[in-house]
């Protein structure tokens, strides 16, 4: 089973600190001067509404339909959670159609490849949305820095776990009705 | 790479923060376990320290003493013994005119610190001779 | 505040009134969300739904300006329904019969109109608030910044007082300031009234004291406030202005007034770090060290004494603060000078009998010491007026009660809303600081935003994301909408950081009595749709580069 981020709405307050955390994290360097408005695009985003204040990511879901309806075998499951493989994405925006939680994210860069008199302009396309930060050996950024502990990584054992409580509970439940 | 222990300079809930210095730059801050913050700190305190690198985002540093000369003309810079002498003498001169309480001063709840505000109030009251001393705290 | 921070975990019931944790202090949210999670009940009284309304208990949404009716119904709920703690009054207060007379009359059914709250809510709130073995009122600007401001202090440290609610942990009242280093300012004397340690300069043995130790002679009379200086200045009674650290001129109320004030001086001294809008009209710049890179004691909003440190190297031809003072002072012909810091704190210590204990050694690394520490073996106090004695002549708390007065300038046929200031999570202050970090000038940029209910978004004719002109009597500015469910209709709210969208060229000077802290929460406005976007955004645009490029041309010299 995939492990994955989940956010509780009653703990956030809307600050976020996570957003600016996911963003360096994915920066080439990981520095913070690098950030510019124009190309601001965390893999989590924070919702605020009449009701209810929460960021809102990639499910890891069991059965993706991201990686379902990707045309190009782009989107695959890989190490316990749903991988993107950039090389590959085509900028179709199919997985962001797919998404129930729109969390994902097709975004264009511009970028100069080869040399000299064969250097020309590119437009390369990236589905963006969260990779749990595998890059980083401090894990997920966004549960770091959170100053409310809003954030946390589920994994099978931790859902496991709540369900198991759950079954306890339902079981006192039922000793009461009868 | 070093670590300087210090405190937030945002909001007066006071986190305790690590500073990483590298070649004498700032590169990037950490929470410390200080007695409120526990370990956390907020997007101020973790992404707010870039302004040390006078980024020119909005505002240029001051770096050098300036004077206005007169009214109406243009800042320009100068030493530190001139800006002194000229703030000094036009001081000297109101309050000879006009006494004390003809100088207004106030104080800065931001980045100095308890220490430099103590030493402008002793300032105002001593140097000058007035209490006329406030700070921005309505703010 | 009376308590530590970390005691708010600590109480079984927490009053939020007119503070929004959230976007001032988030750590302290995170005590907030702490003290839900160990059982407090949680109220909070703010025209907004702010995030602690989102999950508090009970959420009363009050009429903006009508605070003080509010709290005087509460107060009135607890002494009608008995659900005072009378031993506590008889013994440790004074003044409870003439405060309950004033606040008699006001039930909470009589003032429904002012407050916008059901009578039965607010009874519910009362009951609440009395039912815990302890609890705690937070408050802000949400309190403090109205021309009736101290009434309502008064009014919320009389709830604590008639319920027992002070002199034990998770008890007690709790103003939490703004800046990093406002509690440090008053803890330091940078008051008119007091020297450092809130000792009074009109108290003849403590200004003989401070006389003997500088070697002096001190005024005996109090000084004006940074509010006053607008009359003194056009009756000529004021001719200069030592800015130390701040930008009056982005922060201040009714800022074309400002400006005028500081024009109209001969001498302006501007001591800072940044080329701000009010250094560039200075006639004086000392250009000083930074946060960062110099060393001292911060004061948190708990009273707790913090050492700061020095991580990296100042620019060069930048200079401590304290070391200008002192220049400044040998200069104007009374001798000043220190080694360090610890010099100076070592002095404040022997001045300040609530701060002698408090050495730098105690505050080593992640230590801090929260005043009252009357000797070096005392270890600082978390909570204030432990067995019931208060800071009063006689010792005893006293209730002092006030009727409701209406906020200045309400609003009317030309100008039909109401603009409240508020606080943006990312910026700081006037943002010369966090204007120059990346990430946070990122996440908000010029002209900034004015919040308004979708239903006054339709009645004005304006839509969300579009920039509008926004105007006062004192002055008109341009900013973005957005259109939000959580703001109350007829009142639009705007952060107070930006240059395009300076909300502070509308906001009104009239102060509260006591604090002479502006009614930057109330003032009448109108807002106007803007046809041609296009130019509109274009004009932010200029503007904005003529500014910033200004500033760098005056920086240059």
């Amino acid at each position: 089973m995939n492990k994955y981020i989940f956010a509780d709405s009653q703990s956030c307050i809307g600050c976020r600190t996570c957003e600016v955390a996911c963003v360096i994290s994915h920066q080439e360097d990981r520095s913070l001067s690098a950030l510019d408005p124009n190309s601001f695009a965390p893999r989590l985003q924070l919702i605020q509404n009449a009701q209810v204040t929460v960021p809102v990511m990639c499910r890891q879901c069991e059965d993706a339909p991201c990686a379902r309806v990707c045309p190009n075998d782009a989107i695959t499951r890989e190490d316990d959670m749903i991988k993107v493989n950039q090389e590959r994405c085509i900028g179709c925006k199919t997985c962001a159609i797919a998404c129930p939680f729109g969390a994902m994210n097709v975004v264009t860069q511009n970028k100069t490849v080869g040399s000299g008199l064969f250097a020309r302009d590119e437009t390369r396309a990236l589905a963006l949305k969260c990779d749990l930060c595998t890059d980083h050996q401090e894990g997920p950024q966004c549960v770091k820095v959170c100053p409310t502990n809003a954030l946390r990584v589920v994994t099978p054992a931790k859902v496991e776990e709540v369900s198991a409580n759950r079954r306890e509970a339902a079981a006192m439940a039922a000793m009461a009705v009868s | 790479m070093k670590k300087i222990t210090t405190v937030c300079p945002y909001c007066g809930t006071g986190c305790k923060m690590n500073l990483v210095v590298e070649n004498d730059k700032v590169i990037s801050a950490e929470p410390a376990m200080g007695r409120t913050n526990e370990g956390n700190l907020c997007l101020k305190g973790y992404y707010g320290w870039d302004f040390l690198n006078d980024t020119n985002l909005l505002t240029p540093r001051l770096k050098s003493p300036m004077i206005r000369r007169e009214k109406g003309g243009k800042l320009e810079n100068v030493s530190w013994d001139e800006a002194i002498s000229f703030a000094s003498e036009k001081l000297k001169r109101i309050k000879a005119e006009n006494g004390p309480d003809a100088i207004m001063t106030t104080g800065s709840a931001r980045g100095p610190g308890n220490e430099a505000n103590f030493v402008m109030q002793k300032f105002a009251r001593a140097a000058i001779g007035t209490n006329n001393v406030d700070h921005c705290a309505r703010v | 505040m009376s308590n530590a921070i970390t005691e708010i975990q600590d109480t079984k019931c927490l009053l939020v009134f007119g503070y929004n944790a959230a976007d001032s202090h988030p750590v302290v949210a995170r005590h907030i969300n702490k003290a839900r999670a160990n059982g407090a009940k949680v109220i909070v009284v703010d025209p907004r739904k702010i995030e602690s309304a989102r999950v508090a208990d009970q959420w009363l949404a009050l009429k903006n300006g009508s605070n003080m009716a509010v709290v005087n119904a509460l107060a009135n709920v607890l002494i009608t329904e008995n659900l005072v703690d009378q031993n506590f009054i008889n013994n440790y207060t004074e003044g409870f019969e003439e405060f309950k007379a004033v606040v008699e009359k006001y039930t909470p059914e009589s003032v429904e109109k002012i407050t916008g709250l059901k009578a039965e809510d607010v009874r519910m709130a009362a009951r609440t608030y009395a039912a815990a073995p302890n609890a705690m009122i937070l408050w802000g600007m949400g309190v403090t910044q109205y021309g009736q401001a101290t009434d309502v202090v008064r009014g919320l440290a009389a709830l604590a007082l008639m319920t027992g609610n002070f002199g034990k942990r998770g008890a007690g009242c709790g103003p939490v300031r703004g800046q990093n280093n406002v509690q440090g300012t008053c803890d330091m004397g940078m008051l008119p009234d007091v020297y450092p340690g809130y000792q009074k300069v009109t108290d003849d043995a403590a200004r003989e004291k401070f006389e003997k130790h500088w070697g002096v002679k001190l005024s005996p009379d109090e000084g004006y406030k940074i509010t006053d200086l607008g009359h003194k200045v056009k009756d000529g009674s004021c001719r200069a202005y030592y800015i130390f650290g701040e930008d009056p001129a982005q922060t201040e109320a009714d800022l074309a007034h400002l400006r005028k004030t500081l024009q109209a001086m001969e001498l302006v001294i501007v001591q800072d770090i940044f080329m701000t809008q009010t250094a560039e009209m200075a006639d004086v710049i000392f250009p000083a060290t930074s946060w960062g890179e110099h060393e001292g004691v911060y004061s948190s909003a708990d009273r707790g004494f913090q050492r700061f440190s020095k991580a990296v190297t100042p620019p060069p031809g930048v200079k401590t603060d304290w070391e200008i003072f002192c220049l400044m002072s040998q200069a104007m012909g009374y001798p000043m000078s220190y080694e360090n810091t610890k010099e100076i704190w070592d002095e404040i210590r022997e001045l300040c009998p609530l701060y002698a204990g408090a050495t730098y050694e105690k505050m080593e690394g992640l230590k801090s010491v929260q005043w009252p520490c009357p000797t070096e073996d005392h270890p600082g106090t978390s909570f204030l007026f432990e067995g019931n004695t208060f800071s009063t002549p006689s010792g005893k708390g006293q209730f002092i009660a006030a009727e409701w007065r209406a906020p200045m300038e309400l609003p009317d046929g030309d100008y039909p809303l109401v603009l409240s200031t508020v606080r943006e999570v990312g910026h700081y202050s006037c943002r010369s600081m966090t204007g120059n970090c990346s990430a946070l000038q990122t996440l908000a940029d010029e002209p900034g935003y004015i919040q308004m209910h979708p239903s006054d978004c339709e009645k004005y004719g304006v839509k969300d994301q579009q920039l509008v002109w926004i105007s006062s009597r004192r002055g008109k500015v341009i900013s973005r909408i957005s259109a939000n469910e959580r703001v109350n209709k007829d009142v639009v709210y705007m952060t107070y950081q930006w240059w395009i969208g300076a909300c502070n060229e509308l906001t009104i000077e009239h102060v509260d009595p006591v604090s002479a802290t502006p009614e930057y929460k109330y003032c009448a406005v109108k807002v106007e749709g803007i046809e041609d976007q296009a130019w509109a955004e274009n004009y932010v645009q200029t503007e904005y580069s003529n500014l910033k490029s200004k500033l760098r041309t005056a920086a240059r010299g």
